[in-house]
């Protein structure tokens, strides 16, 4: 089945934004703070716009190596919101 | 005669898309036997999986419970159309920048002619190019994906030879190797050659591809296909091009294998007027009228149903649509639990809006359905439809279109 966890809460999060960067790394989510915790991101998977009636969010599919986590950007309103997560428990090999 | 010239078509195939730029967007899925569905439920069925999935027998098509069996820890993800459309369009970036002459035939599919093209190319082959893509589409869309390559004289045999060498390959095929990789393949390896196909040729003494190609096209178009179709064939198989042609769209259409197998009206009808809506939608999208409509239902003991009718007057609001549609759907045998439905219109002509109408309610209709669409496109698809269809909306999920890209931009606005 799915193993994505649905969240949807708003988050606090530190993102570079880097010039030298291909285009679809040019914003990277460093970290997040997250029910108090910091967690620090490896990987940026994918990151794509997409429209929300004619909103602009961006999606990051970031991972700290033990989890995988779906951001939500809104452009507009500049919030970040951590709408699910996949964790690694459940596909112990 | 074998087609002679170098070739200039190139194939790019995105390997396993979905799964992999879902394996792309979650690391922790690389590596693993992941499967994609449009929703997930007790019938879902697979519509694309990783190459893990594959090697252990998993197949597009099959359903979760059967991929359960063969593989226990077997992942099932449910479709994320923008994150498709977002590989889609960068895909499409990349191709755009080498020559004018390229062409999307799906999702994950496009087609670069470089007829012409020779003073772009920079003393570089056209298979350097291939490589410099796969490794652009490394860098620009994520480090996991790959693609296939395939080069050849048409369009046919470089598709062949993006599927030769899976995944991740690139090949070539001209005059030099033809007749080599035919011997390598079977029937229905061909692009276009499924079983009833193979089955045609098996009567006709053709068992392998060495023997399709040596077949006359007379023989071809009189004993195996009936029709011009063999001649094309004979063609295809030598490297000449006839897949060039646009197709021309016949008919809108949309389906649902129902969530829960029922008789009950309430629940099939607000599902059933939202097919409606989002076929008017589709009609619209592409600027054409329908003249005709089908309706269809499938049963759960097995059985089928359908209704044709053709109208004097063609239409395209929602509201045309489904009261006609819901008319003929009504005369469907009710005391059998349905399983699946749709409905199709077909003789599309261009459309006449904007014509204004000598009648008043015309006029108006139009007005009302012309602001809808303005609404939708502005705050997103649904925002303002029928009540009935927003209580289907809720059960029927929009599908990744494999086929075409046509509705692609349509399908994303919700």
């Amino acid at each position: 089945m799915d193993p994505s966890i649905l969240i949807n809460q708003r988050v606090e999060v530190l993102a570079i934004y880097k010039k030298s960067l291909p285009a679809s790394h040019i914003c990277v989510p460093l970290k997040m703070k997250w029910k108090d915790q910091e967690i620090k991101f490896s990987e940026l998977g994918l990151r794509h716009p997409t429209m929300k009636g004619q909103r602009m969010v961006h999606i990051f599919d970031v991972s700290d190596g033990n989890n995988d986590y779906r951001l939500e950007f809104d452009a507009e309103g500049l919030t970040w919101t951590l709408v699910s997560m996949i964790s690694k428990e459940p596909f112990y090999d | 005669m074998i087609n002679p010239e170098d070739p200039r078509i190139m194939f790019i195939d995105l390997n396993s898309a979905f799964a992999t730029t879902e394996q792309q967007a979650h690391p922790l899925l690389r590596g693993r036997p992941i499967g994609v569905t449009n929703r997930i439920s007790k019938y879902c069925c697979v519509i694309a999986c990783s190459y893990e999935a594959k090697a252990l027998g998993i197949k597009v098509g099959m359903n979760l419970q059967e991929a359960k069996v063969i593989y226990p820890g077997f992942i099932m993800l449910e479709s994320d159309p923008p994150k498709y459309h977002y590989v889609y369009q960068k895909l499409i970036k990349i191709m755009s920048d080498y020559s004018p002459n390229f062409q999307m035939k799906s999702i994950d599919e496009g087609i670069i002619d470089f007829h012409g093209m020779d003073h772009l190319l920079k003393n570089k082959t056209i298979s350097d190019i291939g490589y410099e893509i796969k490794q652009r589409v490394k860098e620009e869309v994520g480090s996991y994906m790959t693609i296939n390559v395939g080069i050849a004289p048409n369009r046919f045999l470089a598709k062949q030879a993006a599927n030769w060498h899976k995944p991740d390959g690139l090949d070539v095929i001209d005059h030099t190797n033809l007749l080599e990789y035919y011997q390598q393949i079977k029937l229905t390896d061909l692009t276009g050659i499924a079983k009833g196909f193979e089955a045609r040729l098996k009567a006709c003494g053709i068992f392998a591809p060495i023997q399709f190609f040596e077949a006359s096209a007379d023989m071809l178009k009189r004993r195996v296909f009936h029709s011009v179709i063999g001649e094309d064939w004979h063609h295809r198989l030598r490297g000449q091009e006839v897949d060039q042609n646009p197709t021309t769209r016949r008919q809108v259409g949309r389906q649902f294998v129902l969530d829960v197998r029922t008789t009950d009206e309430n629940l099939i009808l607000p599902r059933f007027h939202y097919l409606c809506e989002t076929t008017g939608k589709k009609l619209r999208h592409i600027n054409m009228n329908a003249r005709g409509i089908i309706v269809w239902a499938n049963f759960a003991n097995g059985e089928r149903w359908q209704a044709r009718t053709t109208f004097n007057y063609s239409f395209y609001t929602d509201k045309q649509i489904y009261s006609r549609a819901k008319k003929m759907f009504n005369a469907r045998p009710k005391h059998l639990i349905m399983s699946a439905m749709g409905i199709t219109c077909f003789m599309l002509e261009p459309t006449n809006r904007g014509q204004k109408s000598l009648f008043d309610e015309i006029n108006k209709e139009d007005l009302l359905t012309y602001a809808v669409d303005e609404i939708n496109e502005r705050y997103g698809t649904f925002a303002v439809c029928s009540l009935d269809a927003l209580e289907g909306k809720k059960h029927v999920k929009q599908k990744i279109p494999f086929g075409s890209v046509n509705y692609f931009d349509l399908l994303l606005r919700d």
